[in-house]
Order: C-alpha cells, then structure tokens, then sequence
C-alpha cells in the first residue's frame, strides 16, 4: 500500500510541474515578449549580469585554453589566412577611401545625404548564446547606455547582428546566422534582396527580389552591403558578408546566393552597437 | 539558529545553489567550449544526475527548476520549454534508475549520453509542436550535430558531475529524501 501511495504522489508530482511548464510556455508564447514572464526573464537577466561578468571574467582563461587546444590545427591555419587577408586589406584600403570619397561627392552632388557617422556605444560579449539553437550573445550595455532593440550591431565595422531586446545593464544580440534574421542587401546592377540566417556556422542565403531589371550578376568573392532602403533597419552600405556559392534555382529567373558571414562573432569579445533608428 | 534550519532544507538549499552555480558556468565557460561549434549542455547533465541520485521525484524537481532558469538565459525560445524537457528527462531517468537501471561503473556516462540525446530530440520536438519551428532552421544535419556532440561532452563530464552532485545531494543526514541512496529492486 506504501509502495501505490508513493507512486501515485510521484506521478501527482510529474503531472503537476509537467502542465506547470505547459502553461508557462503558452502564456510566454501568447504575450510575444511583452507580460510577465518577459519582464521575469529581464530582470532576472539583468540581476545576473554583474555575475555573468566576473564569472566569464574568471573562466574565460580556462575555455580560451581549452578551446585553443581542441582547435590548434585549424587556429594555426585561421592565423596563416588571416595575415594574408590584412596584407590584401591594407593594399585596398587607399583605393577604397578614394572611391569611398568619390561616391560621397556624387551622392552630394544629387542632393542625397550620406548617412555617416552614426555614433556607436563599445560593448563586451559577457555570454556567448547558452542554447545551440539559440544564435545570441549577450553583451554588458543596455537601455542605461542608450542602446535599444532594433539596433544594428557591428564588429570591426561588420554587421554582425541586431538588438533584440535591452534591459538597463545588459542587452541581448541576435547574430546575422539566426534564422529569424533578415536584412535587405544591395546586389549587382541595382537589384536588391533579402539575406536570411540558416542557423550557427552556415552561411546566409540570399532572396532576390524580383525586378524589371536584369538579375545580379554577382562572383563568388564578391562583399555584400546593407540596402538601407526607406523601409529598412539599418544604414546603407554596411558590409554583410562574401559571396560563396551562387545557385540557379529551377523555374526561377533569380538565382539564390549563399553568403558568408565576413566575422565570426564567437571569436570576438567586443562589439559595437550603432546608435541608430530608421529615419 | 542555524540549528534551526533542517538538514533536508539545508540539501535542497545546496542543490539550489548548485544549479545557479552550474547556469552561470554554464553561460560563460560552457559556451566557450565548443565543439564543431556546438557547446556542452551542463544543466542537462546536472538533471540526468539528479535523476540517476535521487530517483524519479528529485529528478522531475530539479529538472523543472533547472530548466526554468536557464530558460531565462535563453531568448529565442519561450519560457517554460527547457523546464518542461528538463523534468521528463529527469524524471524518466529517475523512473529507469529505481526499476530497471542496475548500479554499473559505466551507468553514469552512459546515462549521460543516452538521456542528452533524448533531452535534445525532446526539446526540438516540443518546442516545434509548441511553435518554435525556428528550431529546425538549421536543418536535420544541425540538429543530429547537436546530438552527438553535446551527448558525448555530457558521457566524458559525467562521472564528475556525479560525483559533485552526490556530494552536495548527500552532504548532511537529513538530505535523504531528497538526495537519498537509490532503492534496488530485491527479488
């Protein structure tokens, strides 16, 4: 009899916190970021930020070692490319700013404005996305340094993500290879897309969007810019990614273009949000 | 007054502390580890332990609470999914231990691993039921990637995180209800 009682009270115990879970997921679902739950989850968040922050402080020693010695083959390669890819940038540079400085005077010249000089807050990477389905980082700004949702987020001068939510002391940043990240992108002659994330480590994909005009005739290599459109998020001219494949889709006169991302935002520890809102 | 405190709640106060303790490991060095870019799932682990010590009960608690605070770690995903995963994972290994599963030296890696799998198969499958179908963006290649090497991480951290976690279960004698030694079957 002792035995039932015991298993009845274990199965009572399961069925209860089972339908607990259920009805917490539903109610989050259904108040879409805004409720309760939400304001729970900032602020137990934003509790554990200054913790987070001297945890990761004191660890990050420990995992920089660790991940070294698990990657030292492909490190040492990642080394050798990156030299020669800060040979290349350095000789291109002068060549960039001068077209950089001839394209701003015909901008002018047309009475467009360049939107430069957006100011930017520096932030450092406290969390590097828990969840291997969740592709986000979390950095140690929030509101309380201006930085809001919505807010493109570079690196080196990269897009790598956008802000997806702000509490006062921490904010959350999803990459540019999460699924639910989407930006419009300007392709060759004069055409213009959508880049998606497909997920962690895989490359963007690239929607044309369908003109009259001819389809982009784009070349593996080549570096893919924000639109910066009136209806988009984000300034013009953004770098996104490189060009890595290029795919003739069947029935299709738009190819799909896959994308890489130009940094890889796991590697960094600092980042910079752009203080920017759509005009 | 601290007498006053019993042992029972002094080794739930222990467990809670483990588990916050294990989060923030979790959220700073655990995602720095990774592998072909997938990193440990240590709260998993800590649920699977949880069950394989205290059995089916202690196993659903912890796993409920454990997912619950990580999922206020997580962003993309609502709250309640991980809590929800944790405790059928925790309690379904509870459950194995104390009518089927035999005390072996491997039991505690394998458990690990087998229970991992099950944690993250559960946890796509719930979550894209429940509408979360952004977890499938990475495609069937990703999610067996996950898999596999959270799954194994979890079998080679196992026998410490055992180890941990029945110190701390099992540390006073009044911590038997909730960390108490597993009951065998007899004949």
């Amino acid at each position: 009899m002792a035995v039932y009682r015991r298993s009845t009270r274990t199965r009572n115990v399961i069925a209860v916190l089972v339908l607990a879970a259920l009805t917490l997921v539903t109610i989050d679902a259904r108040s879409q970021g805004v409720g309760v739950l939400s304001d729970a989850r900032s602020k137990i968040s934003d509790a554990f930020a200054p913790l987070q922050r001297a945890t990761h402080a004191a660890l990050r020693p420990i995992g920089n070692f660790l991940t070294g010695a698990l990657d030292y083959g492909s490190l040492k390669k990642e080394n050798e490319d990156l030299r020669r890819q800060l040979a290349q940038a350095q000789a291109s540079q002068a060549q960039a700013l001068a077209q950089q400085q001839e394209s701003d005077q015909i901008l002018r010249n047309a009475g467009l404005t360049v939107p430069s000089g957006v100011p930017g807050v520096a932030a450092r990477i406290i969390d590097v996305g828990p969840s291997n389905f969740d592709n986000t980082v979390t950095i140690d700004r929030g509101t309380s340094s201006g930085v809001a949702a919505g807010q493109p987020v570079e690196a080196a001068g990269v897009l790598v993500g956008t802000v997806r939510s702000a509490q006062p002391h921490v904010a959350t940043v999803e990459l540019v290879t999460d699924p639910s990240f989407d930006i419009g992108v300007a392709l060759a002659g004069g055409n213009t897309g959508s880049a998606s994330g497909t997920g962690r480590a895989l490359p963007l994909r690239i929607r044309v969007i369908s003109t009259n005009l001819k389809p982009p005739q784009q070349k593996v290599g080549d570096v893919i810019v924000t639109s910066g459109l009136d209806t988009e998020r984000y300034p013009r001219g953004i770098p996104v990614g490189r060009v890595t494949k290029i795919l003739d889709v069947p029935g299709a006169i738009e190819p799909e273009i896959e994308l890489a991302p130009l940094v890889d935002p796991l590697q960094l520890s600092a980042l910079e949000v752009l203080l920017w809102s759509p005009p | 007054m601290v007498a006053a405190v019993s042992p029972v709640f002094r080794a739930r106060l222990r467990i809670g502390l483990l588990i916050v303790f294990t989060a923030l490991v979790e959220t700073t060095l655990g995602s720095d580890l990774r592998v072909a870019q997938v990193a440990p799932d240590l709260m998993v682990l800590l649920v699977i332990c949880a069950g394989l010590t205290g059995g089916t009960e202690s196993g659903a608690w912890v796993g409920f609470w454990t997912g619950l605070l990580y999922d206020m770690f997580l962003t993309g995903t609502p709250v309640g999914l991980s809590a929800l995963t944790y405790c059928m994972v925790g309690s379904a290994i509870g459950a194995l231990r104390t009518t089927f599963l035999q005390e072996r030296r491997a039991l505690l890696p394998i458990a690990a691993f087998v229970g991992t799998l099950a944690a993250v198969l559960l946890f796509v499958a719930a979550g894209t039921i429940l509408g979360q179908s952004q977890l499938l963006g990475g495609g069937r290649s990703w999610i067996i990637r996950v898999m596999i090497v959270e799954s194994l991480w979890n079998a080679v951290l196992a026998l410490p995180a055992g180890y941990i976690y029945a110190r701390v279960a099992r540390g006073s004698a009044g911590a038997e209800r909730v960390g108490a030694p597993i009951p065998t079957r007899t004949a």
